[in-house]
């Protein structure tokens, strides 16, 4: 007879770039309310459902992977987010934003309207709870609003302010209006500007990330 | 759905004692005081910064100053106005901070009955040293005069009861054996402040009992001032045990997900251009590695991130449960 394992798993934590902010904001929006889990980093190629020993080792070369440590920078860490659906299904939902690159002008304006692919049985759809858009960094774009998400917490995201350093800036909405900055300082002597925007669908956790390159007119 | 609220027993916040060596490189006794040259700067009139060496990566320990409540032992500010010296700032800036109230001087028990020496000195421990508090029963102070050695420790082991003043808790310094250790509480030598990393060594007594050099108390401000002979007794002494103790504040947060729940994984391995799974034996059968948690506020915002040492396999038989510590 052995003992039963009752082992469980401790973890240490890192504030995120976003996190030190909220923070240091002091407003109470640094309030944990709710977690996801995400599998970044791992490649599910090497799952092996060939396997001469059996399916306890289709996913041996994975659960044996050595992991990274953690990164402050919220947009490269839980990019990839589990997700509770139906058992059976064979579809995932993928997000389609239209764009798989946006190029903007200084002071040019754009809108996106992300839909959802193979979500709830329909081969298109409009989220209703809305999509999460976040912009790497907040300085590159002048407007960053989401609209046609009439909640409180939308209200209240897409009315904060985020100034004067390269974080990132989150709103939500239906659709997502950008434009890019007329602030010529930014460039230094650069000719554009790039970052990404990472749209998250606030319902299926479907996720994908478009590069933004935002291009110097002289203004 | 890729987000669960917490229930409200799955953040709970600790908090717990963490004792450590005061002094740098985690060295429990401090045998060697380096001022270097302090003497000349205006800094220096009021007190001396002690170094644990005189190498460049010399870190303050402690600070020492001397306080004479009619301003004796050290320079005066204007020669024509006397008592209003360095010494009478020092001995009237700590028994402000200490008592509270500038007419309570401060006082030590000889024999069970309280006297009122002019002189005290003053040890302050740097704050990065005693971080919150100094660990009441850990000091062991060693001083050496003419009359030999005399090792000081607090009587924080034996008092039943803590006594306060303005500053906080306050001990006695009794001559003792080891730390924490007394071996005779008939003559207070000293007090310690743990709260505000403080002692106040009743430098008359000391002296009368030659433990300690006489400190000039006629003169005027020279470079053998207050200051130097306490220093020169800890030299002889070459011993000071110190602890520090501060309360961390945890949070643990217990992420649970429950076997239908993250079954299913968005990574683009683990799907094809059209969304469908990589592996068809998982369409029945679902399987996802967990290797990051993500804590959200109510607006999505991504606050801190904790990552697995090795993937966790969770399908629609397992359950995961994962402790998560976030100090800030």
């Amino acid at each position: 007879m052995g003992y039963l394992n009752n082992s469980v798993v401790t973890v240490d934590a890192i504030l995120t770039k976003k996190g030190r902010e909220l923070l240091a904001r002091g407003d109470g929006s640094f309030n944990i309310t709710q977690f996801a889990l995400a599998d970044d980093e791992i490649d599910y190629t090497l799952y092996n459902p060939d396997h001469a020993s059996g399916s306890a080792f289709y996913g041996q070369a994975i659960e044996n992977m050595p992991l990274l440590e953690a990164f402050p920078d919220e947009t490269q860490v839980m990019k990839y987010k589990l997700s509770t659906l139906p058992r059976g299904t064979s579809k995932l939902p993928l997000l389609e934003a239209g764009y798989a690159s946006i190029s903007l002008r200084q002071g040019a304006a754009l809108a996106i309207t992300p839909q959802t692919l193979n979500y709830l049985g329909a081969t298109s759809t409009f989220e209703a709870g809305g999509y999460t858009a976040t912009i790497a960094d907040a300085r590159v774009l002048s407007n960053f609003s989401g609209v046609g998400v009439n909640t409180e917490e939308a209200d209240n995201l897409n009315s904060q302010t985020t100034l004067g350093t390269n974080v990132s800036k989150t709103v939500i909405g239906t659709s997502i209006n950008l434009t890019a900055t007329t602030v010529n300082t930014l460039f230094g002597t650069r000719s554009s500007l790039q970052t990404t925007i990472t749209l998250i669908g606030r319902d299926s956790g479907a996720r994908v990330n478009i590069p933004v390159t935002i291009t110097k007119v002289n203004i | 759905m890729s987000y669960r609220r917490f229930d409200n027993d799955d953040i709970v916040v600790s908090a717990d004692s963490i004792t450590s060596p005061a002094w740098s490189n985690n060295a429990v006794t401090l045998s060697t005081y380096v001022t270097s040259s302090q003497a000349a700067t205006d800094s220096g009139k009021y007190y001396y910064h002690v170094y644990n060496t005189g190498s460049s990566d010399q870190e303050i320990q402690f600070a020492i100053a001397y306080g004479h409540r009619l301003g004796s032992g050290s320079g005066l500010y204007d020669a024509s106005i006397k008592g209003k010296s360095y010494s009478s700032t020092v001995y009237g800036q700590f028994r402000t901070l200490i008592n509270g109230d500038e007419d309570t001087d401060f006082s030590f028990l000889e024999s069970g009955t309280p006297t009122t020496p002019a002189s005290v000195h003053f040890i302050s421990i740097q704050r990065s040293r005693f971080k919150e508090k100094i660990l009441p029963g850990s000091i062991l102070l060693s001083l050496s005069g003419s009359a030999g050695d005399l090792k000081l420790t607090d009587n924080s082991t034996t008092e039943t009861t803590d006594s306060f003043v303005d500053a906080g808790r306050v001990y006695s310094l009794y001559s003792g054996s080891a730390a924490g250790t007394v071996i005779s509480t008939t003559i207070e030598y000293g007090k310690v402040y743990p709260d505000v990393g403080l002692i106040a060594l009743n430098t008359d007594k000391l002296v009368a009992d030659n433990f300690m050099g006489a400190v000039n108390v006629t003169s005027n401000y020279t470079t053998v001032d207050g200051k130097e002979t306490c220093l020169s007794s800890l030299q002889s002494g070459s011993g000071f045990s110190l602890r520090a103790d501060e309360t961390l504040s945890s949070n643990f947060i217990f992420v649970r997900a429950r076997n239908s729940e993250f079954n299913y994984s968005t990574n683009p391995s683990n799907i094809t251009g059209s969304g469908e799974l990589r592996h068809s034996t998982m369409i029945d059968n679902p399987q996802s590695y967990i290797s990051q948690v993500g804590l959200y506020n109510d607006s999505n915002d991504l606050l801190a991130v904790a990552k697995l040492s090795t993937p966790l396999l969770k399908d629609f038989t397992k359950e995961a449960l994962v402790r998560i510590k976030l100090d800030y």
